[in-house]
């Protein structure tokens, strides 16, 4: 298992990375409907939500690329992770409160037809990064990192 | 686990890479929020209003009349079922000046909603907006299929009678693209969060709940009702 450690640690990577990259690429060139989707939650003010839609796709390319290089991933994992639990609160908020809109995740997003929300898939999905992130987290040294100093990267149980 | 010898070049190499994302991160959403904001310089189109958000503006001398405000993308299949079910009705408001309309052509779905917008903004300096809007949208091109060009725009003009070639350079130079910025940037201020979205008095008319329900916006008997509060 401890040899295993690593491997998984960049599979975790890669996968959190790569989804947040993909992400925050697909929208970064559409604001004006990235701004609609997170208007449509309905919970910030507009104009919070006008400047979160411009500005968060670009932080999630940033997050997304420390993670795939490999450096700075405990932070990178610590914004992926925060991310994922709000995108979650605000999906369930949202399901809750029997709002019809797309999550916007990759791109898209905004009020859709009732028929065609997907809220349980997107909590599971966005659920699942949320996880990997932690285990970043926990465990940070991984393969391929092109961050090899430790000092960074010590874990509180560095030790075992 | 011994990587103490290349500790300060590593660092360097942590720092400059965090720097470069920071920066590349930095840069482009302040770009993005720069060029999002609404420009008052850049050139209007007739029959624009700043006052009801940068809108195209029927009967806008009237008073005492419903105000309808269409907020639509030009690349919207939707839109299109809406002015497929409504069309003629608004039309039939505009020219019996029972009603003050609003089109607001947004531009979220692509750069070819773009174009498409700027085009009839060229249209409606040739008093050809209703035109064609109506030819657009019985014309309606795939999403963002590259279709959506300089010469079909021109082609679908000369179809309702634009013959101009001012209209040929207003919709070759993307004219009135500072404006469709506006109008988009004047969409999020609105909080319209789709298209169609039509007020009627600044009230959002009914949306469908269900996928049997047409709600006010594909049931003409609906929407007439909602627009003049019957």
């Amino acid at each position: 298992m401890k040899k295993a450690q690593p491997w998984i640690g960049l599979l975790a990577r890669l996968i959190l990375g790569g989804v947040l990259l993909v992400a925050g690429y697909l929208k970064v060139f559409t604001p004006d409907k990235s701004m609609m989707a997170v208007r449509a939650y309905e919970i910030l003010p507009i104009w919070l939500a006008n400047v979160m839609g411009i500005v968060l796709p670009w932080l999630e390319v940033g997050a997304g690329l420390l993670l795939i290089i490999g450096v700075g991933i405990r932070y990178a994992a610590i914004f992926g992770t925060g991310l994922m639990v709000l995108f979650i609160i605000a999906i369930g908020q949202a399901w809750a409160r029997g709002l019809s809109i797309d999550c916007g995740c990759f791109g898209g997003g905004g009020t859709i037809d009732p028929s065609q929300t997907k809220y349980l898939e997107e909590i599971l999905r966005d659920t699942g990064l949320a996880l990997l992130g932690l285990y970043l987290l926990r465990y940070p040294l991984t393969k391929f990192a092109l961050e090899k100093n430790k000092s960074h990267e010590q874990t509180p149980s560095q030790g075992e | 686990m011994s990587s103490k010898a290349p500790k300060g070049s590593d660092n360097v190499t942590r720092n400059l890479v965090i720097g470069m994302v920071a920066l590349v991160v930095a840069v482009g959403a302040i770009f993005s929020v720069i060029s999002n904001k609404e420009n008052t310089s850049a050139a209007l189109p007739s029959s624009v209003s700043q006052d009801d958000g940068y809108g195209i503006v029927f009967n806008g001398d009237l008073t005492g009349v419903p105000v309808v405000d269409i907020w639509e993308d030009f690349q919207c299949p939707v839109c299109a079922r809406f002015e497929q079910t409504n069309g003629d009705y608004i039309e039939k408001l505009i020219e019996e000046k029972k009603a003050k309309v609003v089109f607001h052509t947004l531009s979220f779905l692509g750069p070819e909603s773009s174009l498409a917008a700027n085009a009839a903004a060229c249209a409606s300096d040739e008093n050809k907006f209703l035109g064609f809007h109506r030819a657009f949208y019985q014309n309606l091109p795939a999403e963002n299929s590259g279709a959506i060009t300089t010469d079909y725009l021109v082609a679908l003009g000369q179809g309702v009678g634009i013959t101009s070639d001012k209209f040929k350079s207003c919709v070759a130079n993307l004219d009135y693209k500072g404006w469709v910025n506006n109008v988009a940037a004047s969409g999020g201020k609105a909080n319209v969060n789709s298209t169609p979205t039509v007020f009627v008095n600044g009230k959002e008319i009914r949306r469908a709940t269900s996928g049997t329900d047409l709600g006010d916006y594909f049931d003409p008997t609906a929407f007439a009702k909602a627009v003049e509060g019957k």
